[in-house]
């Protein structure tokens, strides 16, 4: 392509030379990622937003009928639609705290001066890489009113326990239950490692000041740890409000639509009833509100990074 | 160091046991579970359906994990689970590397925008995007393929930053040297960059193999026959025996979690730092 002139030239100018085959490389590694990225990430985004502007027919994309926000308009007046918000709302309100909470408190008392950290770090941190499937089956057994041990041992202090899984009060306190013990290791391991990288020499200093525990604990833990916090509440934010797996498995939603949370009700408009328009609308409400908690999260609770 | 505190403050004794018996009590709380999955499986169906909790079984029987090899295909779905995770991950492992690789040590026009793209697409959850997505897989004729699920989730973006965090901290001198050495852009990426960035590199393997071995959601929505489940998918859609059986219902568990709980005691250090990497890098 380039003429013996043009090549003379380059090779006088040879700053531009290295410019270009700096740009060639530079490109060539983006190159496979990006093309990953774009086909399978960015390009549903896009579509998604499309879709959700139809009466999309599942079957023949063609006869897709355009509808503008129908379908937004649809969700808002959906009551099943709402009932799913009220069930994320809660099974968010029952995980969250809870699981920061607890991580941080076994974070500290493991942080302390005693003995077998490394067994306790296993057994805090172990549920962790087990499957959604195991978690659930597991704990759907304990549960079972008729053979289950919860309620063996319940029966021994009361006359009438909760069924559990199958009650409209205690499904979802139950299935939370469960996702406790399955991910707080997470957030375990990453305030312990937060707690760890506190400099020793502060508390040397607040104890010279004679500060009491619950002092060091507010005016030097706290602080301290603050990034760390935020970083795990945003996570378990984003993973509660996207709870699919533990209802799925073992409610079904049920009983009644009671613990039928956002992604599962998505998940049946889209696969159970086919309404790709409509799941796509809900698919992209999801987004929005994720990404307006984690920056309402990070600006007002975060501060720092 | 803050039992230091405790002892200026002068009550360490009834601390200290509460300590003890506060962390040790939820360690055995948090191990009954285990207790349970795995008596249950060894439970004759008499006593796996008794009211009485018997945490030692008081007769043994390997009757749920031989129901559970005849009655569902549960070699093939460890072998397609492994496939996938194993794939997903070396495909991740390599991109990843090379974009970061480019984003931080190559200088080209427009590269900003692409990494403020890429780091802004970490909002983006998978069930977003689960229907346009379904819609692209099938019209590529994807589904029920393992690709079907290890392409969607070789474009997440996780380790694109995590890499590109450790990527910034190689002295840029080392790559010059090796440019006045005569290597090429491959050679340095190859022979110098990888290397340099082992631990990172386990890290991210580990993570991004476990995280995906795991998924459930998406695999469910995409594998429809029941010889291209994963394990998570598996356990759950298809019952080993006729009947509802704890014991048939246990043995298929512990034989699914297993396999990445010998990987995860094995390795746990690695899995713990790539946890914690997060943390510190997000």
């Amino acid at each position: 392509m380039a003429t013996k002139d043009t090549g003379s030239i380059l090779s006088r100018l040879p700053r531009v030379e290295a410019v270009d085959s700096e740009t060639r490389d530079g490109v060539l590694f983006a190159l496979p990622y990006l093309l990953v990225f774009s086909v399978f990430l960015l390009y549903p985004l896009l579509k998604g937003l499309y879709m959700s502007l139809f009466d999309w027919n599942a079957f023949n994309p063609a006869q897709s009928e355009f509808i503008l926000a129908e379908n937004y308009v649809r969700m808002l007046g959906d009551p099943a639609f709402w009932a799913a918000v009220r069930a994320t709302a809660l099974f968010v309100v029952l995980t969250v705290p809870t699981l920061v909470g607890l991580g941080l408190a076994l974070a500290l008392g493991v942080n302390q001066d005693i003995k077998g950290k490394r067994f306790l770090r296993t057994v805090f941190f172990s549920p962790y890489v087990l499957t959604v499937s195991v978690v659930s089956l597991i704990w759907a057994e304990m549960y079972a009113p008729q053979y289950g041990p919860i309620n063996y041992y319940l029966e021994l202090i009361m006359s009438n326990p909760p069924a559990w899984l199958n009650s409209f009060t205690f499904a979802m306190p139950a299935v939370a239950l469960a996702t406790i013990w399955w991910t707080v290791g997470f957030n375990f391991v990453i305030l312990l490692a937060a707690r760890q990288g506190v400099s020793e020499r502060l508390y040397e200093a607040a104890r010279i000041d004679g500060a009491s525990t619950w002092r060091a604990f507010k005016d030097i833990t706290l602080p301290q740890m603050r990034p760390a916090i935020v970083f795990v509440t945003t996570v378990q934010l984003i993973a509660s409000f996207q709870v699919f797996g533990q209802v799925f498995i073992m409610t079904n939603g049920g009983p009644g639509n009671s613990t039928q949370t956002l992604v599962m009700y998505l998940f049946r408009v889209a696969f159970r009833q086919q309404e790709f328009g409509y799941a796509a609308a809900i698919g992209y409400f999801l987004f929005v509100v994720l990404v307006g908690v984690s920056l309402i999260n990070y600006k007002f609770v975060g501060g720092s990074d | 160091m803050s039992s230091r505190i405790s002892n200026r403050i002068g009550r360490p004794e009834p601390k200290t046991v509460g300590l003890y018996v506060a962390l040790y009590g939820a360690a055995l709380l948090f191990l009954t579970p285990y207790l349970y999955m795995l008596s249950t499986s060894l439970k004759t169906e008499e006593f796996a359906f008794s009211q009485q909790p018997y945490w030692i079984p008081p007769e043994v029987t390997f009757e749920w994990y031989q129901a559970v090899m005849q009655g569902v295909p549960i070699l093939q779905w460890l072998i397609n689970t492994l496939i996938i995770a194993g794939a997903t991950t070396i495909i991740v492992v390599i991109i990843d590397s090379m974009i970061a690789f480019s984003l931080t040590k190559l200088d080209w026009p427009g590269k900003r925008i692409v990494f403020t793209v890429i780091i802004a697409s970490f909002m983006v959850p998978i069930y977003a995007n689960m229907v346009p997505l379904y819609t692209i897989i099938s019209d590529f004729g994807l589904l029920n393929s393992p690709l079907a699920v290890i392409l969607p989730f070789s474009a997440i973006p996780i380790g694109v930053f995590l890499f590109t965090q450790f990527f910034k901290d190689l002295p840029d001198s080392v790559i010059e040297a090796a440019k006045l050495d005569g290597f090429s852009t491959f050679q340095i990426y190859l022979r110098i960059v990888l290397p340099l960035m082992k631990p990172a590199i386990a890290a991210l393997s580990l993570y991004t193999f476990v995280y995906t071995w795991n998924q459930f959601l998406w695999p469910l929505i995409v594998l429809q026959g029941e010889m291209s489940f994963t394990l998570p998918v598996g356990i759950v859609t298809t019952q080993p025996t006729q009947v509802f059986q704890p014991g048939a219902e246990m043995a298929v568990t512990l034989i699914a979690a297993a396999p990445l709980f010998i990987v995860f005691l094995i390795l746990q250090e690695h899995l713990v730092n790539a946890v914690q990497m997060q943390g510190t890098t997000g």
